[in-house]
């Protein structure tokens, strides 16, 4: 092994000799910079080689041949390698990225870049507390001149703050080394940390620890004292900004967490309190910029705040040992790589403004990265931040810290506003056709591996977590990428076929796997996969990112299936959200609205997750198994009403919804039915969990009200619907009213009403995805949603008008079509239930259902034929193929209806024996005091409606033989003066009269709270933000404010 | 020793006060500088020990009685390598300034506030 001593030697050696080199020409001096940072990089990785892998023990390296105190010692244990490695490789693939920018300035700026990664190195061996504030001295200098040395004015300005603020600290930390030298009579941290000088008693230790942690709070750039901060990410050359946001920070991490042992529990509390106000602060600052390079220097700062939280937390529940070592090495190395990344990116695209990384889209390998490196920060899997942040939330749930878990997610959830926003427009936003991004395989190539690294790591903590087997993932995600490496390759219909056949593959193992109510949901989500895929055959092209996409969400869906702990079932409940954002996106105007979707989904999966650590907590500590759900001993209520909000969020109750009709409506045509048909029922999943889970608890109170949401939920989805132009807004509305259907059948809690719930669930998958993919399909043919603009279509699509027809029939629960079971079902359980009232809202928004309903079918296919779609054709055959796969499957159902419920109705009576539903062949009966309530006599409707519906049309043929057809100009309007177009079609706002009646139920109020809360953050972050007036004196300022602040936090204003 | 200490914070407050209400680059530094000085003048006054010389090794202190006769050489080491750190920190802002006045025919700070919040 080679003494970690060379490191150093080598980093300074070389760096004094690039000058005197520099007179044999460029390539010489180059490769002896690259020579160094590799042989670096190898001194590390050998050694972090020996302790992962041989079991090394941690070691000593002693300056001058003797021991300290009389020497310097450089500690290497696994931790020190670890980031030392991270360091010296980010310096190497750095400066690949940063060489061109570096020969232009010349020799001195690789000699600077070569002092700055020793000093990094430095601040993370040495064991000397005076050579901390040598090392920090030497990285302050050489970054100070890196920035500066551009020679812009804006990289000079930041340096020059940077330096006035470093200058400050190190006044601080000179002043900390030195009284505690007198406290403790060393240099050395060791022997520091052995004489305890803040347990000894002295005031003078308190005041020395005081101005230490406080310099090193400063370095850590903690919120007020950090304006100079975001100025240095601003102006600096990105690929430098990228090094002192990822390696720089880590460093003095690394330096802080060495002296931590040095507090106590009230400091370890106080730099908690610091970090995640820090955390907080600067992500709520960071919605409101515009600037790329700030806006990552704002999420930079959050992460650092987020880490700083940890540590301190970390400290003071035992030490960074075990769990913290876990949670802070997979914050840390997320947020390393992440940000490293998206600077480096940053300067390759070169657009100041986050609304012109439109451009990014020129490069679709950089913009996978940029997604990937986005969401890793915000900790979705599979990436390491993900497995930090749940072990994170479920330590601190252990500690009960719930106020501290509050705080982190709810940071979280802020910095996903802006992250999320951005690259949604890098998506989406427009572009000028002749913009383009700079080229060079240098910086390309840096990112390249940097991303590469991030998805190994990723691949280990899937493979190697010690949380739970992920292997499910194992195949999956290998899949996936494949889709991904082949994206650009393979044409659409191979994929097409290969995604149909993997989630053919995946029902063929599966489908003996599950049991119950689990097997309804795998034929909704593997069925309704395959069937929504079906019309991807229509697709020419690549149709470049929709696949795997797709497939994540599916796998996802199915992950839930197979779930059998918590960690399981958040992964793959993110995996879905993932896949399903990716594929919302993919809409001309989705961008707002894949926004809100994945801002909603988010808030949710925090509160599930959440909601899952209290449950680990109050189910006694032991594990994390799914089935703890039911044996909650205390708080049961609580936990049952957050991870329900949290599933509500996905079915979209109302007050919850309003993602939804835009996300659905705007969503391609194929992609709706997926959304709508398949996805949704990922929340109904999520809420039969609990809602078995609470009969072993009292909620019936919460139950009663979930009830309710439900019959609100349903009133206004189709009132909403009703007064819809655009036909797939109409269907979406339509969509929330029916999940609302499903949550009331669920409250009322006995046996016939889960059986109409999972009815309605069974259903509305099929008449959803018949009806989205019908009117998807005619969409896509006249190219626009409003159905104003349709009309008469019954002659040129007659396939597409049979499926509609089909469709509302079955929605709106008339019989002989499945609807009716469900109503059947559902008014069976309310009345057992005795829930009259919410019952009659639900029996009238069924009849508001009609409204819609008839509107659908009345304004696409009935009436008067538009001039310019006479010539309009039937749509394409791989539309027709699912929606008539799906119309045999409810004519099947509705004529059989115990295929579906049949086994559900044991599974149900293990539950819930009471109102149960008696079969007899497919004819069912409802009993209320063991007297006969009700039948369902699916096969004989079928037949006696079908002979009413033949004998009604043949009388109606005969007698109509002579009826004249009204054409378009048979209309005629007497004195009317209208005032645009579509107000003169016979279907515009045809119900504008109800909407005068009940309009007042359908006003934007649950919108305008929203609304509301997203206005009042934009304002606190543009008053926060103005702290940061841009004068580098009143940084100063800031920095010695935020000194008073901490003393009296401290040391509640008494002299030390 | 007392009274060197309490000079030290003196000089201390006065370059806090000097970066604070100077508006002038220069003096900004300048301020900074009497800040360092000020750390620098109360670490050698914390090493020191009453009646006892300079930790130099000459003549008037033989190395047999070094230990009982000179303060303590820690502080002073330190001090020495904090005033060579502080040189060129010092050094590398008033170039910094010299460019910034270059770029912009100004030393005052608040004519360098583009980057804002």
């Amino acid at each position: 092994m080679v003494n970690i001593i060379y490191i150093i030697i080598l980093l300074l050696g070389i760096g004094f000799l690039l000058p005197i080199t520099e007179k044999l020409g460029k390539k010489v001096s180059n490769s002896m910079f690259f020579l160094t940072l590799t042989s670096v990089s190898v001194i590390s990785v050998q050694w972090l080689y020996a302790f992962i892998i041989n079991g090394q023990t941690s070691l000593q390296f002693f300056t001058a041949g003797v021991k300290p105190p009389l020497s310097i010692n450089l500690q290497l244990g696994l931790s020190e390698s670890v980031f030392i490695t991270s360091i010296n490789i980010l310096a190497l693939i750095g400066a690949v990225y940063l060489i061109k920018h570096f020969n232009n300035i010349g020799i001195r700026s690789h000699v600077l870049y070569l002092l700055m990664i020793l000093g990094l190195n430095g601040l993370v061996l040495t064991r000397d507390i005076f050579n901390i504030f040598v090392f920090l001295e030497i990285t302050g200098i050489s970054t100070y001149a890196l920035i500066g040395s551009d020679l812009r004015l804006k990289s000079l300005i930041a340096s020059f703050k940077y330096m006035l603020a470093g200058g400050v600290a190190s006044i601080f930390l000179l002043l900390g080394i030195i009284f505690l030298y007198h406290n403790t009579g060393t240099l050395n941290i060791d022997g520091m940390i052995a004489a305890s000088p803040l347990q000894s008693g002295l005031k003078i230790a308190g005041i020395a620890i005081f101005f230490l942690f406080f310099a090193l709070l400063i370095e850590m750039k903690q919120f007020p004292a950090n304006g100079w901060a975001l100025d240095v990410y601003e102006a600096s050359n990105p690929g430098i900004s990228g090094i002192i946001s990822a390696a720089g920070t880590a460093a003095i991490l690394f330096a802080l967490y060495k002296v931590m042992p040095l507090g106590n529990d009230l400091w370890f509390n106080t730099i908690a309190v610091i970090g995640i106000i820090t955390f907080i602060a600067s992500n709520i600052m960071g919605i409101k910029q515009k600037n790329a390079t700030r806006l990552l220097g704002y999420s930079s700062i959050g992460q650092l705040g987020l880490l700083l939280a940890a540590m301190g937390l970390g400290f003071l529940y035992g030490g960074i040992n075990g769990k913290f070592q876990f949670i802070i090495f997979a914050l840390f190395i997320s947020h390393f790589i992440a940000k490293a990344g998206l600077f480096w990116i940053a300067g390759i695209v070169k657009k100041k403004e986050i609304k012109s990384w439109g451009v990014l889209r020129k490069s679709p390998v950089l913009l996978f990265f940029t997604g990937s490196f986005m969401f890793a920060l915000l900790g979705f899997p599979p990436f390491p931040g993900f497995f930090g942040k749940w072990e994170l939330v479920l330590t601190l749930a252990n500690k009960h810290q719930f106020l501290w878990i509050t705080a982190i997610l709810l940071g979280s959830l802020i910095e996903a506003i802006y992250l999320i926003r951005w690259f949604g427009y890098i998506l989406k936003e427009k572009q000028e056709e002749n913009e383009t991004i700079e080229q060079g395989a240098t910086k390309y190539s840096s990112v390249f591996i940097l991303g590469t690294i991030l998805f190994t790591i990723s691949g280990l903590y899937m493979i190697y977590n010690p949380i739970t087997n992920l292997s499910f993932y194992f195949y999956p995600l290998l899949f996936i990428a494949f889709l991904f490496i082949t994206d650009n390759i393979l044409p659409a219909y191979i994929k097409n076929i290969l995604s149909i056949a993997g989630l053919s593959y995946y029902g063929y193992v599966y489908f003996n796997q599950f049991s119950e109510f689990r097997f309804i949901f795998a034929v909704i989500f593997l069925a309704g996969g395959i069937l929504t895929l079906i019309p991807g055959f229509v697709k020419k092209g690549k149709r470049v990112g929709f696949y795997p996409s797709a497939i994540i969400m599916y796998v996802g869906l199915l992950g839930l299936l197979v779930a059998k702990d918590m960690f399981s079932f958040f992964t793959a409940w993110e995996f879905m959200t993932i896949g399903s954002y990716f594929l919302i996106i993919r809409g001309k105007r989705s961008q707002p609205h894949a926004l809100s979707y994945m801002l909603f989904s988010l808030g949710g999966a925090y509160l599930i997750m959440f909601g899952f650590a209290l449950t680990h907590v109050f189910s006694g500590g032991n594990g994390i198994a799914l089935d703890l759900l039911n044996s909650i001993k205390s708080n049961s209520a609580l936990i049952f009403t957050m991870l329900a909000i949290g599933f509500l969020t996905k079915t979209a109750a109302a007050g919850l919804h309003i993602w939804l009709p835009g996300a659905h409506a705007e969503a391609e045509s194929d992609v709706s039915p997926m959304v709508s048909a398949v996805l949704l029922k990922a929340g109904v999943f999520g809420l039969i969990l609990i809602m078995i889970s609470s009969l072993r608890f009292d909620a019936k109170m919460i139950i009663y009200l979930l009830g309710w949401l439900g019959a609100i939920t349903a009133l206004l989805g189709n009132l909403m619907a009703s007064f819809q132009e655009d036909a797939k807004k109409l269907l979406a509305y339509s969509s929330i009213a029916q999940l609302g259907y499903i949550l009331f059948a669920l409250a009322i809690m006995s046996h016939i009403g889960w059986m109409a719930a999972i009815w309605y669930a069974m259903n509305h998958f099929l008449y959803k995805a018949l009806l989205f993919l019908a009117v998807g399909a005619v969409v896509v043919k006249l190219k626009t949603h409003n159905m104003y603009e349709m009309g008469g279509l019954i002659k040129q699509m007659p396939f597409s008008f049979v499926s509609v027809l089909i469709g509302i029939i079955a929605l709106s629960g008339v019989p002989p079509l499945s609807g009716f079971g469900g109503k059947w079902l559902l008014y069976n359980a309310f009345i057992l239930k005795g829930w009259y009232l919410q019952g009659a809202i639900i029996a009238f928004s069924g009849v508001v259902a009609f409204l819609y309903l008839f509107k659908l079918i009345n304004s696409i296919f009935l009436g008067p034929v538009k001039d310019n779609f006479r010539k309009v054709k039937e749509v394409s055959i791989w539309y027709l193929i699912p929606q008539y796969i799906i119309i045999i499957a409810i004519m099947v159902i509705s004529a059989k209806p115990k295929i579906v419920l049949g086994k559900i109705g044991d599974f149900i009576t293990s539950y819930m024996p009471d109102n149960l539903v008696v079969w007899k062949g497919d004819v069912a009966s409802s009993y209320m005091n063991g007297k006969l309530f009700g039948v369902w006599d699916a096969p004989n409707i079928m037949i006696i409606i079908g002979i009413i519906f033949v004998t009604l049309l043949s009388w109606l043929l005969i007698m109509s033989r002579k009826a004249q057809k009204v054409e378009m100009f048979n209309i005629v309007y007497s004195a009317e003066r209208p005032e645009s177009p579509q107000t003169t079609h016979f279907s515009h706002n045809i119900y504008s009269h109800y909407r005068k009646a009940l309009g007042f139920l359908a006003l934007p109020l649950i919108v305008n709270f929203w609304s509301f809360i997203v206005d009042s953050i934009h304002s606190i972050a543009d008053f926060v933000r103005r702290l940061y007036n841009g004068n580098g004196q009143a940084y100063i300022m800031h920095i010695l404010g935020f000194m008073v602040i901490i003393y009296f936090v401290l040391f509640n204003g008494g002299l030390f | 020793m007392n009274l060197i200490l309490i000079l030290g914070f003196m000089l201390l407050a006065i370059g806090f006060w000097g970066m604070l209400t100077q508006k002038n680059m220069i003096k900004i530094v300048i301020g900074l500088t009497i800040a360092e000085v000020g750390v620098q003048i109360i670490m050698i006054s914390i090493g020191y020990i009453k009646e006892r010389t300079a930790p130099i090794l000459d003549s008037a202190v033989p190395l047999a009685d070094a230990v009982n006769k000179v303060v303590d050489p820690i502080p002073q080491a330190l001090v020495l390598t904090a005033i060579v750190i502080g040189v060129a920190v010092n050094a590398l802002i008033l170039s910094f300034i010299i460019r910034l006045y270059k770029e912009k025919k100004s030393l005052s700070i608040d004519d360098y506030k583009e980057m804002k919040w």
